[in-house]
């Protein structure tokens, strides 16, 4: 990638960062719980953002960043109110601004209508001036060239004390042309009463070259109003530039020429400090009556940021790889110590145990490294409730739990979609309309609580409403209407309710722009059962529905149970698997195909014989002569599989075997085992699937949720 | 340089002589005054408008005490500095006996 | 031995950017993410110039130049400011700091440059 390229690509991710913050920032302010910092971090996001969208020519980014950020600016010194009317077109413009950032990023484009209306807005509500800074202005006429320039410069001491100097301004004259200096000393007062520190001299300089006076002028431009600057030429020039004066660019650059230094000293005791960003406000002001101006008064106490450092991913990538291959290698290590007949109390065996234990503590920290809060995540979904709320004409709030969980970044980076599609689900069909809500005797505005927990090494992401709930009457229905469930089928309320995950279902009658066109909740099911997840729906009539999502914390590791299946080692995902059992040869029976069911409890459960499912032979085993494994797949599919022993647990590092090899039907991935031989994971899901797919039992239709 | 005794007070000018510089150069200048000097410039390395003030006033001064002012040893970057600023190097000494 | 720049600028974009553009004119480049990172590189390090933004978090601009001109070697450093805002009252706040020059931006990267070369000894 070109450089330009890539700074533009960092640019684009830290607006990303900063439209978080913003968004987090005016959602702070909405509830009242702003802090003094908040503010201020609000207006650095969009004045970054803008700042940024400068160097890469965005200019219709620019526009609308500037607008935006001087109603901000306006609402940190308090002189624009932030009350809801005010919070609210901040957080539609917090929305613009993100839509902009993307078209900008992408090359694609935004409704300018709805920025275009958001403007006017901003000019109703604070008197914004209409006109953006950064328009280029007419650059000023250049003047007729002329062969010589007189230039009288006389310095004063506010020169010197910006840290500007003569010596370097005549120095960069002299690259115009040549130049003869004749320094006029004459107002240099005697050695004892010079301040060092003053300034008495003057130059005048003669100055031969074929520019105009802009040039010459560009040469004082940070210092024209700490000097007595007079230039002339042989032809009368145009009215000379007065400081305070902007030198402009042709492309908006442009340089301010600072006003006279004279104050400094001589008002700056005398006059009372005019800042109105520090005067102390009433202390009476509480936060809930006007948390901006509140926040406003507080000190500008940053707050105390935590020393972090910014790693390329990449970099953690690599080592999380290397830990993988450092586990590996322990355990090898381990195994040929075993093998070797080394005492368990000998100093070696010992020394492996600490060994084995640093290992661990190694992963453990470098899988810590790479894992992020699902705050990222989380902050995206405001916007999204205010807009299918806007769409749908619900209204609803949502709240948030959990936002510091953290999690592996290979999953984070994959949680969005099935949120983004929960949530709108809750909304759009879990949500009553607000008569409804009304006449229920539930508040107008109904309420998404999305959560996040850490629940037995796996992540569990919540998303409730308090709407109606599922009608379950209706769902049995229309799986009845589409055939997914036989008419005799008896199923219990969870049942009915995990009746959505189905391919194809939907209960609105027409497919809403919302919740997405023929995208049904079985294809985020299947994206979650993907990931190593599942997804369950729980509903309570009148009290809303809980979608419920858990996930491993990371992909990188697994904690499998160790199996042999003719000869071939095998692992199970451990949280796939519900019990281990002895099957007994009277509990087996024949079903028509090469299917046996197992009677478990008095149900029957199809049994898979894993080597053979794999191809590793045509014969079956014998089914009392095997160890048999109870598995639950998604959407509560059960399968007994068979296999001929089991080693115990332990935790794998998993290997793509797409990356190394190629993808192979039933298995999921591969890990490196202790003794140096390769094991694949057996992927629980697709081997039941293809097993049960030629089953046609009503009550296992179930199973045929993907 | 015959009017100034090889023994006569130097003052060596330090490399640097920008806004820092200027209080420290004229108390040296305000210490030494009332005899011969020799201002040493060979470490100069940069020169700004206000040590050229300095020194233009302690030349003024030096003449007025007639007493001798020298300069020796003068860097490139100093007479380059000075040139440039406007300003002979023979401006900033002083003899008493002018025809020298 | 090349001028070297001291960037203060809390956007890595910007950082990037400015890095690119001023090693591309054959400086030295020092990199500060606020006001106190900045100082903090100073500690070790002498810039020729100071190239800062305003709005910054822990340490804006303003804090950055008062706390480089208290310190009596540093009062001759050229600290330019690189922003965009454009409200006078902020400029006058960056003035009365002691910034040596005020740069608005849209920068253009060879102005930049120049004006590095214009206030570097």
């Amino acid at each position: 990638m070109d450089p330009m390229a890539a700074i533009r690509e960092t640019f684009f991710q830290e607006c990303e960062e900063q439209l978080a913050e913003l968004e987090a920032g005016l959602i702070l302010m909405e509830s009242g719980t702003a802090e003094a910092e908040t503010v201020n971090a609000v207006f650095r996001a969009v004045h970054s953002i803008k700042g940024g969208a400068g160097i890469f020519a965005l200019d219709a980014l620019v526009r609308f960043a500037h607008v935006f950020e001087t109603a901000l600016d306006q609402v940190r010194s308090g002189t624009l109110a932030a009350g809801a009317a005010v919070l609210n077109l901040l957080l539609r413009a917090a929305d613009v601004l993100a839509d902009l950032v993307r078209a900008a990023r992408e090359n694609g484009t935004v409704d300018e209508a709805r920025t275009a209306a958001l403007v006017v807005e901003f000019t109703q509500i604070s008197n914004l001036g209409h006109e953006p800074p950064l328009t280029p202005k007419p650059a000023p006429k250049a003047l007729a060239p002329a062969p010589a320039w007189l230039i009288s410069f006389t310095p004063a001491s506010a020169l010197y004390a910006k840290a500007n100097e003569t010596a370097l301004l005549l120095r960069e004259l002299r690259r115009l042309g040549p130049i003869e200096v004749a320094l006029d000393a004459t107002h240099l007062p005697e050695l004892s009463e010079l301040d060092p520190e003053g300034a008495y001299l003057t130059w005048n300089i003669t100055l031969e070259a074929d520019c105009t006076e802009q040039a010459i002028r560009n040469v004082f431009e940070f210092v024209e109003d700490d000097c007595q600057l007079n230039i002339t030429c042989a032809t009368p020039a145009e009215p000379a530039l007065k400081p305070g004066d902007v030198i402009t660019g042709d492309n908006g650059f442009s340089f301010e020429f600072f006003p006279p230094p004279v104050f400094d000293d001589e008002e700056a005791s005398a006059a009372p400090k005019a800042e109105p960003e520090h005067h102390e406000p009433p202390p009476a002001l509480t936060a809930k009556q006007n948390p901006v101006e509140a926040m406003a008064a507080k000190a500008e106490s940053a707050a105390a940021v935590s020393a972090t450092i910014r790693v390329d991913l990449d970099r953690v990538d690599r080592m999380i790889d290397l830990v993988g291959e450092l586990v590996i290698n322990e355990a090898m290590l381990s195994q040929r110590v075993l093998e070797a007949g080394i005492a368990r109390a000998s100093g070696v065996a010992m020394a492996l145990e600490e060994l084995e234990h640093l290992t661990r503590e190694i992963q453990d920290s470098v899988m810590a490294i790479r894992a992020q809060p699902v705050r990222s995540v989380f902050q995206r979904m405001p916007r999204l409730v205010r807009e299918v709320a806007a769409q749908t004409g619900k209204q609803a709030r949502l709240v948030t739990e959990g936002e510091g969980t953290e999690v592996d970044k290979t999953v984070i980076e994959r949680i969005a979609d099935p949120l983004t599609h929960m949530i709108r689900n809750a909304i759009d069909h879990g949500l009553e309309s607000p008569e409804k809500r009304l006449a229920a005797g539930k508040p107008a505005e109904g309420i998404v609580r999305l959560s996040a927990l850490h629940r037995s090494g796996r992540i569990v992401l919540e998303v409730a409403d308090d709407g109606a709930g599922i009608n379950r009457a209706r769902v049995k229905e229309k799986a009845l209407e589409n055939g997914l469930i036989a008419p005799d089928a008896a199923l219990t309320d969870d049942e009915i309710d995990n009746l959505i995950f189905l391919p194809g279902f939907s209960t609105a009658s027409t497919v809403s722009d919302i919740s997405g066109r023929g995208v049904g909740m079985d294809v985020v099911r299947q994206s979650v059962v993907a990931l190593g997840g599942r997804i369950s729906i729980s509903s309570r009539p009148g009290l809303g529905s809980t979608f419920t999502l858990s996930l491993p914390l990371t992909l990188a590791v697994l904690d499998g149970m160790v199996v042999s299946a003719r000869g071939h080692t095998l692992i199970i995902p451990l949280g796939a698997i519900v019990e281990t059992l002895k099957p007994k040869a009277a509990d087996v029976f024949p079903l028509d195909g090469e299917i046996n069911v197992i009677r478990l409890r008095g149900g029957y459960v199809p049994m898979v014989d894993v080597a053979a499912s794999l191809g590793y032979c045509d014969e079956f085993v014998e089914p009392d002569q095997s160890v048999a494994l109870l598995v639950e797949g998604e959407g509560g599919v059960r399968a007994v599989l068979l296999v001929d022993a089991i080693h115990g647990q332990r935790q794998v590092v998993i290997k793509s075997l797409e990356a190394n090899y190629r993808a192979v039907p039933g298995i999921a991935a591969a890990t490196v085992m202790g003794d140096g031989r390769v094991a694949l994971i057996l992927d629980v899901d697709a081997v039941v699937k293809t097993t049960r797919s030629e089953l046609s039992r009503p009550e296992l239709s179930l199973a045929e949720a993907r | 340089m015959e009017n100034i005794q090889p023994g006569a007070a130097t003052l060596a000018l330090p490399p640097i002589l920008d806004l820092t510089a200027a209080a420290a150069l004229l108390e040296e200048f305000l210490t030494q005054r009332g005899q011969p000097l020799r201002v040493n410039a060979g470490d100069v390395q940069r020169l700004g408008g206000q040590c050229l003030q300095v020194l233009l006033a302690a030349r003024a001064a030096w003449a007025a005490d007639e007493q001798a002012l020298h300069l020796d040893d003068c860097s490139e970057e100093f007479l380059a500095a000075l040139d440039l600023l406007g300003v002979a190097s023979k401006k900033l000494t002083y003899c008493k006996e002018m025809s020298s | 031995m090349s001028t070297t720049v001291l960037t203060v600028d809390d956007s890595r974009a910007m950082r990037d950017m400015l890095r690119h553009s001023l090693l591309a004119a054959g400086f030295r480049v020092l990199q500060a993410e606020d006001g106190l990172h900045g100082l903090e590189v100073l500690e070790t390090e002498r810039p020729d110039v100071i190239v800062t933004d305003i709005n910054m978090p822990r340490m804006d601009g303003f804090g950055f130049i008062e706390a480089v001109r208290r310190d009596e070697s540093r009062r001759s450093m050229p600290v330019l400011v690189l922003t965009t805002e454009v409200d006078a009252e902020k400029k006058n706040r960056a003035r009365a700091a002691g910034a040596t020059g005020w740069i608005v931006k849209p920068f253009d990267p060879i102005k930049l440059v120049e004006a590095i070369r214009r206030v570097a000894a």
